[in-house]
C-alpha cells in the first residue's frame, strides 16, 4: 500500500458552453451519457484545476445575516440563501484549515474513484461559514484537530471534479 | 435559515383530527426473488384489511377509501417511475386518485404526514398510506452508489459512494465532544437487533455481545458491520381516518399528530443557530453546552445533531399537548440506520438534553426492562427491532414503525409477534425464547422518520384515542 492515496480515475469530459461546464457521466456509452452542467459554479472547478481554491461571499448590505460582510461558502453559492443577490468571487490563498470530522473508507460502493482505504475529511477553514468534505492523501493516522493544506490536480491531472481539491497534513 | 422569523415558526392547526385504525406489513428480506413489488403490497395491505379486528369485512373497509398515499425512495433501484400506479392498479383501487411521496429515509413518514394531511383537511375521510422498497435487484455495493447519490452529487458523491461513510463523520465527532464510549454505542445494535428475535417480520435479528459488535468489520470508521442497518425489501401500510369513520372502524383508534423539518443536503453546510426549545427546556438548560461548544469550535446543531428533527418534534409536541417527552410519551421508535443515528437523536427529541445522549442510553429508560431498575423503562426504544434488528425498506420504513407504535397502543404486541401461524406465514419458526415486547398500559407513542444525514425528518405522535 503506498503511503499516499492515489485515484484510480481517467479525467471526466467536459464541454464548454459559453463560460459554463457540463461534466460528462457516460452511463450507457457516448449515447447514453448525461452531461451534467456545473452551472454558476464552473468558475469553481475551474479554479481547481489551476490551483485555485475559490469562493464565495455575499457583500449585499441589506442581507439580514452578511450585512454586506459575510464569510466565505465552500461549496460556494451563486446566490446567498439568506437575501437572495449574488455572491461575488473570491479566491483563498494557500488554502488550509483543520479537520474538523473524518472517517476511514475502508470500503466504498461501485465507482469510487478514490483507492482504498483513505480517510474522508471534513475541514474548516477560518473565515468560511461551512466546512468543506474531501480527501486526504496521508494514510497516516489522524485526529480532530490536525492541520491540513490543500493541494490541487492541475493539469492533465486534473478530473475536473470534486476530486481536484485533496488534503495533506501539515 | 439560520434566524426563523414569526411566520416560520407558525404550529400547524389541523381542521380537524386525524385517527389510525389498522396497520399492516410484509416479513423483511435482504433478498425477496418470492414476489414481485406489487405482490408485496398486497401483502401489507390484505393484513392491513384483514387483521386488524376492524368492524367491516375487508372489502367493505375498501370501499371506504377514498385516496392513497405512497412512499418509494428510489426509483433507481427498479428502474421502475411510476410504480405507484402499478401498486395502486395492483391493490385494485384504480380510478381514485394516489400521490407518490419521496423524501429520502423520511419518505415513509412523509407519506404518513401526506395522508394525515388529506384526512385533516377534508380532502379524505379514509386514506391509505402505504409504502415499499426494492433493494435487491443490484449487488450491495451497487445498491451503497445508488443511496449515496442522496449525497450532494458534486461535493460528495464521489468522495465515498457508500452511505455510512457520511454518517461516519458524525459519529466520529458527536464522540469526541461528548465523549462518549463506543460501547454504548455497541450497546444500541445489541438491544435493538435483539429486540428483532422476537418479531416475525425481522431480517436481521441476533443475540449479540457488545463484544461481537465491536471486534466486527469495520465498513467505515468508527462504525462496525452490526452498527449498520442492511438492504432490505418489502413494504408497510396504515389506514388514517376521520373521528366519525374511526370509531365505525374500531374502539381502538390511535389519534395522530404529524409534523415535518428539513435541513442542508451537505453537513457541512450547517451553520451555526441557536437551538430551538421544547417545551420542557430553557435557555439555561443549555448555557453549560453553548460555552463548551465555544471551547471545542462545535455549534448546533453542526456533525452531532439533527436540526430537522429537533424542528419536527418543536412543532409535533406542540401539536399533541406533549409538554415533558420522557413523561408524556411511552415509546418511541427511533430512526437506528446507524447506532449513532439513534445515539444522536435522544437530544434531538428531548428525551433527555443534548449533551446527556450517552447517559440517557446507559440509564436504561429506553430498554423494555430497565437493566439497573427490573421495571420497565421510562421510554423502551426500538421495540420493533428497528432499523437495525427489523428493517429498512427506504420508502416503508416511517409507515411501519407507525404501524408497530399503533399496535403497542392496541395492546396487540402479541397479537402481531407472538402467534406461531404468523411466524410460518413467512417461512420461519417461532422462537423457544420469544418473548412478549408489550408495553404496559401506553398511551403515546413517537416515531421519527429519517432522511439523509438528516435532510428531512418527520416526527409522528400516535395517541390512545
Amino acid at each position: 500500500m503506498a503511503d499516499k492515496v492515489q485515484l484510480k480515475t481517467r479525467p471526466s469530459q467536459i464541454t464548454a458552453v459559453d463560460d459554463v461546464w457540463l461534466l460528462h457521466f457516460p452511463r450507457f456509452g457516448e449515447e447514453g451519457t448525461h452531461y451534467h452542467t456545473y452551472g454558476m459554479l464552473t468558475p469553481y472547478f475551474r479554479g481547481l484545476g489551476e490551483g485555485r481554491l475559490m469562493a464565495t461571499r455575499c457583500v449585499n448590505p441589506r442581507c439580514p445575516i452578511s450585512k454586506g460582510h459575510g464569510e466565505l461558502w465552500l461549496p460556494p453559492r451563486a446566490d446567498c440563501p439568506d437575501c437572495h443577490q449574488p455572491m461575488v468571487w473570491e479566491q483563498i490563498k494557500d488554502p488550509s484549515g483543520y479537520i474538523y470530522a473524518y472517517t476511514h473508507v475502508e470500503r466504498g460502493g461501485t465507482g469510487l474513484e478514490i483507492e482504498c482505504p483513505y480517510y474522508q475529511v471534513d475541514v474548516k477553514i477560518a473565515g468560511v461559514c461551512t466546512i468543506i468534505k474531501g480527501y486526504l492523501l496521508d494514510r497516516k493516522p489522524i485526529k480532530i484537530g490536525d492541520k491540513v493544506r490543500a493541494g490541487f490536480r492541475t493539469g492533465a491531472d486534473a478530473t475536473h471534479t470534486c476530486l481536484d481539491i485533496y488534503w495533506e497534513l501539515v | 435559515m439560520i434566524e426563523f422569523q414569526p411566520g416560520n415558526l407558525r404550529v400547524p392547526k389541523w381542521t380537524r383530527p386525524v385517527f389510525m385504525v389498522a396497520a399492516g406489513t410484509t416479513d423483511y428480506r435482504k433478498r425477496y426473488p418470492q414476489k414481485k413489488l406489487e405482490e408485496l403490497c398486497m401483502m401489507a395491505f390484505r393484513m392491513l384489511l384483514e387483521e386488524n379486528d376492524l368492524k367491516m369485512d375487508p372489502l367493505e373497509v375498501k370501499g371506504l377509501i377514498n385516496f392513497a398515499c405512497y412512499g418509494e425512495f428510489a426509483d433507481h433501484f427498479q428502474d421502475q417511475l411510476l410504480c405507484e400506479a402499478k401498486v395502486h392498479d395492483y391493490l385494485g383501487l384504480d380510478l381514485l386518485p394516489n400521490l407518490g411521496i419521496k423524501t429520502g429515509g423520511a419518505t415513509g413518514g412523509s407519506t404518513l404526514l401526506t395522508g394525515a394531511m388529506a384526512i385533516a383537511s377534508g380532502m379524505a375521510d379514509c386514506a391509505l398510506v402505504l409504502g415499499w422498497e426494492r433493494m435487491d435487484e443490484v449487488q450491495t455495493w451497487t445498491g451503497n452508489y445508488y443511496i449515496a447519490s442522496a449525497a450532494c452529487k458534486d461535493f460528495e458523491t464521489r468522495l465515498a459512494r457508500n452511505y455510512a461513510s457520511y454518517y461516519a463523520p458524525m459519529a466520529r465527532r458527536f464522540q469526541e465532544m461528548y465523549h462518549v464510549d463506543e460501547r454504548v454505542r455497541a450497546a444500541i445494535a445489541v438491544k435493538n437487533r435483539g429486540y428483532a428475535v422476537c418479531s416475525p417480520y425481522a431480517q436481521q435479528a441476533g443475540r449479540h455481545t457488545v463484544d461481537e459488535v465491536l471486534s466486527g468489520e469495520i465498513v467505515s470508521d468508527p462504525l462496525r458491520f452490526l452498527e449498520c442497518c442492511a438492504m432490505s425489501v418489502g413494504s408497510a401500510a396504515t389506514l388514517l381516518c376521520s373521528e366519525e369513520l374511526a370509531f365505525k372502524l374500531t374502539d381502538k383508534p390511535a389519534r395522530v399528530y404529524a409534523a415535518g423539518g428539513s435541513h442542508t443536503l451537505r453537513t457541512g453546510d450547517r451553520r451555526p443557530m441557536r437551538i430551538p426549545l421544547l417545551p420542557n427546556e430553557t435557555e439555561e438548560d443549555y448555557r453549560e453546552l453553548y460555552k463548551e461548544m465555544e471551547k471545542q469550535d462545535g455549534r448546533w446543531p453542526g456533525f452531532e445533531s439533527f436540526g430537522a428533527t429537533r424542528f419536527a418534534a418543536y412543532m409535533a409536541y406542540r401539536m399533541a399537548g406533549v409538554k415533558n417527552p420522557i413523561e408524556d410519551l411511552d415509546l418511541v421508535e427511533t430512526h437506528d440506520a446507524f447506532t449513532i443515528s439513534d445515539l444522536q437523536t435522544y437530544g434531538d427529541v428531548g428525551l433527555t438534553l443534548y449533551g446527556k445522549e450517552q447517559d440517557y442510553v446507559t440509564s436504561g429508560e429506553c430498554y423494555l426492562i430497565n437493566p439497573h431498575t427490573g421495571k420497565q423503562g421510562k421510554c423502551p426504544a426500538n421495540l420493533s427491532g428497528g432499523l437495525l434488528g427489523t428493517m429498512h425498506a427506504v420508502g416503508a420504513t416511517g409507515i411501519f414503525q407507525a404501524g408497530e407504535v399503533f399496535w403497542q397502543l392496541q395492546g396487540k404486541y402479541d397479537k402481531f409477534h407472538g402467534d406461531p401461524k404468523l411466524w410460518e406465514r413467512y417461512g420461519k419458526k417461532k422462537p423457544d425464547d420469544w418473548q412478549s415486547l408489550q408495553v404496559k398500559n401506553p398511551r403515546r407513542g413517537l416515531a421519527i422518520s429519517h432522511a439523509g444525514v438528516g435532510s428531512h425528518v418527520v416526527c409522528s405522535i400516535l395517541e390512545k384515542a
